[in-house]
């Protein structure tokens, strides 16, 4: 009997030789075997991506193998953009992580899996429960343009578009189902997605099915605990310093202050329990139907109270097989059902804000017991009770999603090296929406006051894909030949309705339908290997939108790359030191058509609204204006230059890559001015400017110790980023960076020759202690006015380097694995203090209202004065452990049970920064990330979690 | 299946123009279109906009020429001065980076370019080849002179802001370089088109409402010969008096209360024989955050939080809105019980030593979303009180100044028209011959006409606004008020705007 090594699952189809005949026979369905040998002879076990055997046959019935993963082969398999390679092959900066490698923890959406794995790659996740994260592949490739990587699961581009209801584009996927992320960094690489490519691409493979018959459950339960809040004054401080007045210059009337002792971040935050469940079953379906069958439930609350996350997913693989395995067809068929219930996160700003000094609740309010600033029935204008306003809506989402794909690959019988591949792609998520406040829930807004408010909301979005290929490979003599020509079109639509208020009978529901998009490409690649030393690829697609017009619908993008195998060459093949060097050149052009705007090329009109009508003669007419248009819009196109090198040393005990890369985006999809009176706005998306990007990147995989008791390996990872805007439309600057605390404020700007969304801020004076005055600025431009004109540029949120750096330490059944990541130089804008601490705002209109302690430090008294000055811009450096856990395995417990992994941990560990803030990683509390790029409004916390699980394998 | 491509818009608020004029109903809706851009800001609710890089809400056409004219002068304060603009504004230290500039600037070329494009789409030749019914076509000549009519005054709101434009009209193609017009072009460019649809318009009163008549054209004319001077250094009293004439033989007569042209109904009440031209407001159909709603919200009391009384939330904007102290001291003595004086002082003092503590100046209630019958607008934010932009005190006024400046017409009529004004604010002190003064007249425009976009405009006119003629408080960013140099008397063009159109030239000073 053949078994696998480490799980003691069944080998079937291992191929059994007595060495040097070509007498020999393979494993059945349950790795058994049967073989005639004479005592002396060699048997020789191979099988696929295992470390081949021989024993010598001594004699007895039965000789039991078991074979073990050959690490190195398996590595060698890539997937690339339609196909696969070999590691050794490939020629451009694309880098794997399997299932094994993946990122442990409370892992609930899959990007996770993938943080801090790969150079160049960074991952920002909200702490909102099942939340979107902020994906950047070596920073993007655009500034207006989207900057979110392609991501392909199974061969399927999926939308980066959200849907109401949902938490994000990934956050319905069970990332227990992925088998394999590939990250394709480079335009030689990405090429192969034309238009889609400048942001790098994310290729997930779902997990298959298997002909061994395999059951596992997983099971985790999390605790999480918000371990940070930001610093307010308490009661008892809070009436000390309203009683010390006038505080600076602010004179209250203490008769507003009650006498509670109230913590409203306590209040509004709680200790959370969460849970996840997954069963996977594998096996052959009727003896002959490779299947896999997966259920997965997650359970997630957030640490905002009544913010909760459940995700039901229910997955099959199918991948049969026909015509003596000339046909291979795999089918993977999905369903997710995500139910949200949203809590407001401005809620967390209202609990900073919120008086101390009164009580959570109150018996004699008329906003259902809840304590409210209130004149009788009506609400003072200034914040509401925050834990009212969370207890007393319901905002519920719910997405079901279906997707999946099934592709053919048919393999010519009369020309074996030919291969059709066929791939049908559906994506669907309908999304339904019920937010609910309550009657009693207090309002300044007379329309619902009293009445409460609800609406019904829906959306639904499709993306249907049809992808089809050919590929020819075949070695003659020297030379490799793999050639794939193809084509490919996609279609998204979106429509919904914005539901009207179902307690107003004035009020009108708000449907959308969204213009469709459509990308049609045709493909091409040709990979040459001489000597399996030298290989060259060379990359073309030619790629039309329908987000631009006829003129400007289709783009080209080519590319090439180049990789000479060093170590191969005979000079160093007797290298003890290297065991693998590779020089790699690629370069490509890319496109970015992924732009809001989906038919701003149109002669258009709009009519309002219900409520953005006109009257004539106090009768509403439905007025039509004409649409901002721009027939020229083309795409932006990104020309990638990369150097790189792949080693290997020690027989490949260390490994890793370096990479130089420049990243040139021209006709960069850019809103900016247009002449006022010629167009029907002032400013629309246009192709201008250009943004540079170059990078360095390193990484360093070990084995440290691998022995039958002791595995020791890490995995270290940097980056170095600078990002420049190089041109501009007419060099003029774009303000962009809205803040909180008044209307409209910006405080960032785009400039010629500084990194994108760099901080524009007033240079702050200091009195001679060194304590910031207040409103006292720098005249930079010395005209003896302080105005506009004297903001410079202070720094910016990027950051200049990235560290990545787990360790995976295996001693007998124990397993310990951790991860940390740094950021060097990112900037923050702390809008937080910016906008809070101040004392004038310890009035809250005619109310009280608590402020940040850090106002002692600066004593300043006006918001206005002071919120764009420079103090508030932070260097924001941190290093943050991510993860650590500890598991232990208890093997062949019995003939049902093969195993058992019970397991612990830490999310969230510790973060080391000097950044006053709350967290350095900045997020955004709404799903539109790229617009708060380093400003720090108030952040949903990421609470600290410990786990317990469990992994049974049956 | 290439053909995939080239979509069209699925939404049904969207329409391709090639499909729009194949119903000719279309006409009046693009020229709806034309106005509504006075009232909204876009066309997805009060916080949506078809303008960027400025708040939805502040670039609304009321609302930054009540900015420019009003809270730049001397009659209003703006309490929270972190929103962007506002404090350069009334300070008087603006940059060209301010956005509310932008927004005046931006939106009233938007004006102009709607107004371009309806009259692109009613040529001769489009509407043969369209086969137009001759009634929709007898109506399109009214239609087009009433885009003439809008996109001339937008012109005139530039010359007298910034003293030039952009200048693009229907033979200008879309996102061209347009040329640049100085302010002695924008003067006879309006003139001559104001002059040329003169026929074409509808006679005074007798447009529906909410759209312009002749008297609209008469009094863009009127204001610009009055303020000639300044703008192309030319005497054209005598012509300003004859459109006063024009506008009051066309049969408006004063509002019985002064009140009524201020309320939620004054587009009903006694107000539609006064009001010349409004930007409409509703609080159902035409939600906006403009000049109507920011008064009535703003200027509710931080003390007072009188907001029920208007019509409003009780607290409203918790006192955005204040009065200068010049301003409130020109309702003391005679004009304590004057109606045109809503001011509200008790408990507050009049000066305003620091401008975001709200408990200080004294507020007014002159805008409100009540009904002249006692009813109240339908919501409670947005407001259904239309702002009078032109209105016919405003004439009168106008009349008794440019006689007094040597334009003619009669002493006996001016003062006739000042005392009505007197009489309908059952103020008793009936004014004689003597007291008709120019300072007299600038004293009484700011009582009668306060807090209605004309303040900077009189002030540049009496050569008070820029120099040490006449310091309010927060002038030129002192507490007491400090001399502006010259080149303030026009703003500067946006920077964007600068940018974005290479013949644009900054003003001389900025």
């Amino acid at each position: 009997k053949v078994t696998e090594k480490s799980t003691d699952i069944p080998l079937p189809g291992v191929n059994v030789v007595i060495k040097g005949t070509t007498t020999g026979t393979s494993t059945d369905f349950d790795g058994e075997y049967q073989i005639e040998a004479n005592s002396g002879d060699i048997l020789v076990f191979s099988y696929v991506g295992y470390q081949s055997v021989e024993i010598p046959f001594t004699g007895g019935a039965t000789l039991n193998v078991e074979l073990a993963e050959d690490a190195a082969q398996l590595d060698e398999i890539v997937i690339i953009g339609y196909g696969t390679t070999t590691k050794k092959d490939a020629t451009g900066s694309v880098e794997a992580i399997t299932s094994e490698d993946f990122t442990k923890g409370n892992i609930v959406t899959a990007e996770n899996l993938l943080n801090g794995r790969i150079a160049g790659v960074s991952i920002n996740t909200s702490g909102a429960p099942g939340s979107g994260s902020q994906i950047r592949i070596r920073g993007g490739a655009s500034i207006n343009g989207s900057n979110d990587p392609l991501i392909i699961i199974d061969g399927l581009p999926i939308s980066n578009d959200g849907v109401t209801g949902s938490r994000g584009v990934l956050a319905s996927i069970n990332p227990n189902d992925i088998d394999s992320f590939s990250v394709l960094k480079d335009a030689s690489a990405t090429a192969i997605y034309g238009s889609r490519a400048s942001n790098g691409v994310i290729i997930i493979v779902t997990k298959k099915g298997k002909s061994t018959f395999s059951a596992t459950y997983d099971t985790q339960y999390s605790f999480g605990e918000v371990t940070n809040t930001i610093d307010v004054f308490s009661g008892n401080e809070y009436r000390d310093l309203v009683r010390s007045q006038p505080i600076n210059g602010t004179t209250i009337d203490e008769s507003l202050l009650g006498g509670a002792n109230t913590n409203w971040q306590d209040e509004i935050f709680r200790n959370t329990v969460s849970s996840q469940h997954n069963i996977t079953m594998q096996g052959a379906l009727f003896k002959v139907l490779p299947a896999r069958f997966s259920f997965g439930l997650v359970n997630q609350e957030g640490a905002l109270r009544t913010s909760e996350f459940e995700r039901r997913n229910l997955s099959l693989a199918l991948n049969p097989k026909f015509f003596d395995d000339h046909l291979k067809v795999s089918l993977n068929a999905n369903l997710a059902f995500e139910d949200n219930r949203f809590a407001d996160a401005g809620q967390i700003g209202a609990a900073m804000r919120y008086d101390p000094t009164k009580t959570v609740y109150d018996p004699n309010s008329p906003f259902g017991g809840f304590y409210q600033h209130r004149d009788g029935n009506q609400v003072a204008n200034g914040t509401t009770n925050p834990v009212a306003q969370l207890l007393q809506r319901t905002n519920l989402g719910d997405a079901n999603r279906v997707y999946g794909n099934l592709n053919f690959d048919y393999k010519f019988h009369f020309l074996p090296e030919l291969r059709a591949v066929i791939n049908l792609g559906y994506d669907k998520t309908e999304a339904t929406g019920l937010d609910t406040r309550d009657r009693l829930q207090a309002t300044t807004d007379q329309d619902i006051l009293f009445k409460g408010e609800r609406r019904n909301n829906s959306q639904k979005r499709t993306n249907e894909l049809f992808d089809g290929y050919l590929n020819y490979k075949k070695d003659i003599d020297n030379i490799g030949l793999d050639l794939t020509a193809g084509y490919s079109y996609q279609k998204f639509t979106n429509e919904g309705v914005n539901g009207r208020n179902l307690t107003d009978p004035l009020s009108v529901d708000d449907f959308y339908t969204d213009p469709d998009v459509v990308l049609i490409g045709f493909f091409g690649r040709a990979n040459v290997t001489l000597n399996d030393k030298y290989a060259l690829t060379l990359t073309y697609r030619r790629d039309g939108t329908s987000r631009f017009s006829k003129d400007n619908q289709w783009g080209d993008f080519p590319a090439a790359a180049f990789a000479w195998t060093i170590s191969d060459e005979d000079f160093m093949k007797e290298s003890k030191v290297f065991s693998n060097l590779k020089l790699r050149l690629g370069y490509g052009i890319t496109g970015q058509q992924s732009i809001t705007e989906k038919d701003i090329f149109l002669n258009r009109y709009r009519s309002g609204r219900t409520d953005s009508q006109f009257q004539f003669d106090n009768e509403v007419i439905q007025s039509l204006i004409a649409s901002e248009i721009n027939p020229d819009l083309k795409w932006e196109e990104t020309a990638t230059i990369e150097m790189g090198i792949d080693y290997g040393l020690f027989d490949n005990k260390v490994s890793g890559s370096l990479n130089f890369f420049q990243k040139n985006s021209t006709d960069l999809l850019f809103t900016a001015s247009v002449p006022d009176g010629t167009n029907f706005s002032n400013s629309i998306i246009q192709n201008i400017g250009e943004l540079q990007i170059q990078g360095l990147e390193f990484s360093v995989n070990t084995d440290v110790i691998n022995t039958d008791d002791w595995k020791v390996d890490f995995n270290f990872n940097a980056t170095l980023l600078d990002r420049e805007v190089k041109e501009l439309a007419l060099g003029q600057d774009v303000r962009t960076g809205g803040i909180s605390g008044g209307t409209g404020n910006n405080i960032q700007i785009h400039r010629e020759g500084e990194a994108p969304n760099s901080f524009y801020v007033f240079k702050q004076l200091y009195d001679t202690n060194g304590n910031p005055i207040e409103g006292a600025y720098a005249d930079l431009n010395g005209d003896n006015v302080i105005n506009d004109n004297d903001r410079y540029v202070k720094e910016n949120p990027g950051a200049n380097a990235i560290f990545g750096f787990q360790s995976n330490i295996i001693y007998k059944n124990f397993d310990f694995a951790f991860n940390l990541r740094a950021n060097l130089g990112n900037y923050v804008y702390n809008n937080v203090r910016s906008s809070r601490a101040q004392y004038e705002l310890l009035l809250d209109n005619a109310v009280l209202g608590n402020i940040p302690t850090s106002v002692l430090d600066t004593n300043f008294q006006r918001t206005s004065d002071v919120i764009t000055s420079d103090v508030y811009v932070e260097n924001a450096s941190f290093l943050r452990m991510d993860n650590i856990t500890l598991g232990y395995t208890f093997n062949d417990i019995s003939k049902l049970l093969k195993s058992v992994r019970v397991w612990g941990g830490v999310q969230n560990v510790f973060t080391i920064t000097n950044y006053s803030g709350l967290d350095p990683e900045v997020t955004d509390n709404d799903s539109d990330l790229t617009l708060t790029l380093g400003i720090d409004n108030v952040v949903y916390p990421r609470p600290r979690t410990v786990l317990v699980g469990a992994n049974i394998k049956f | 299946c290439t053909d995939d491509l080239n979509i069209t818009p699925n939404d049904d608020q969207t329409v391709l123009s090639e499909d729009l004029f194949e119903d000719e109903a279309a006409y009046k809706q693009v020229l709806a279109g034309i106005y509504a851009n006075l009232a909204l800001t876009g066309t997805d609710g009060a916080g949506s906009s078809n303008l960027k890089n400025i708040d939805a809400g502040t670039s609304q056409f009321g609302r930054v020429l009540l900015y420019t004219q009003t809270l730049a002068a001397d009659q209003m304060i703006w309490s929270y001065e972190n929103d962007p603009g506002t404090r350069e504004l009334q300070r008087n230290i603006w940059t060209d980076q301010n956005p509310l500039l932008l927004g005046m600037f931006s939106r009233a070329h938007l004006s102009i370019a709607l107004a371009n494009n309806f009259l692109r789409e009613t040529t001769d030749d489009k509407l043969n080849s369209r086969n137009v019914s001759e009634s929709t076509r007898s109506e399109i000549v009214e239609y087009r002179a009433e885009a003439r009519l809008m996109r001339a005054m937008a012109y005139y709101y530039l010359m007298d802001l910034f003293g030039k434009a952009n200048f693009a009209d229907e033979t200008t193609p879309i996102n061209a370089i347009p040329e640049v017009y100085e302010r002695a072009q924008l003067f006879s460019f309006i003139e001559s088109e104001l002059l040329a649809i003169e026929s074409d318009l509808v006679n005074p009163r007798q447009n529906q409402y909410g759209r312009a008549d002749k008297a609209v054209g008469y009094m863009v004319l009127a204001k610009m010969y009055l303020n000639a001077e300044v703008y192309i250094g030319e005497n054209r009293y005598s012509d300003c008096i004859t459109q006063c004439e024009k506008i009051i033989a066309g049969g408006y007569a004063l509002a019985n209360n002064y009140l009524h042209n201020f309320m939620a109904d004054n587009n009903t009440n006694s107000a539609l024989n006064e009001i010349i031209f409004p930007i409409v407001s509703d609080g159902v159909t035409t939600q906006n955050f403009g000049p109507t709603t920011v008064m009535i919200n703003g200027s509710v009391g931080s003390l007072e939080v009188n907001g029920a009384e208007v019509g409003v939330g009780a607290a409203g904007w918790g006192g955005a809105l204040r009065v200068r102290k010049q301003f409130a001291q020109l309702f003391d003595g005679a004009f304590a019980n004057d109606d045109r004086n809503t001011l509200i002082s008790a408990n507050r003092p009049i000066d305003i030593a620091d401008i975001s503590d709200k408990d200080t100046g004294y507020i007014i209630q002159k805008y409100s979303n009540a009904t002249s019958t006692g009813g109240f607008g339908v919501d409670q934010t947005f407001v259904d009180t239309d702002f009078p932009l032109f209105r016919l005190a405003d004439v009168y006024l106008m009349y008794a100044e440019a006689h007094l400046r040597g334009g003619g017409g009669s002493a006996t009529t001016a003062l006739g028209y000042l005392n009505a004004l007197r009489t309908r604010a059952n103020n008793p002190v009936a004014l004689t011959s003597t007291d008709m003064t120019l300072d007299f007249i600038l004293d009484e425009r700011s009582r009668e006409l306060h807090w209605e976009a004309h303040r900077r405009q009189d002030l540049i006119r009496y050569n008070r606004f820029t120099g040490g003629n006449y310091n309010w408080a927060w002038k030129g960013n002192g507490s007491s008020g400090i001399a502006l140099p010259a080149h303030m008397a026009v703003y500067p063009i946006p920077s964007a705007s600068l940018a974005s159109n290479p013949n644009l030239t900054q003003n001389l000073g900025y």
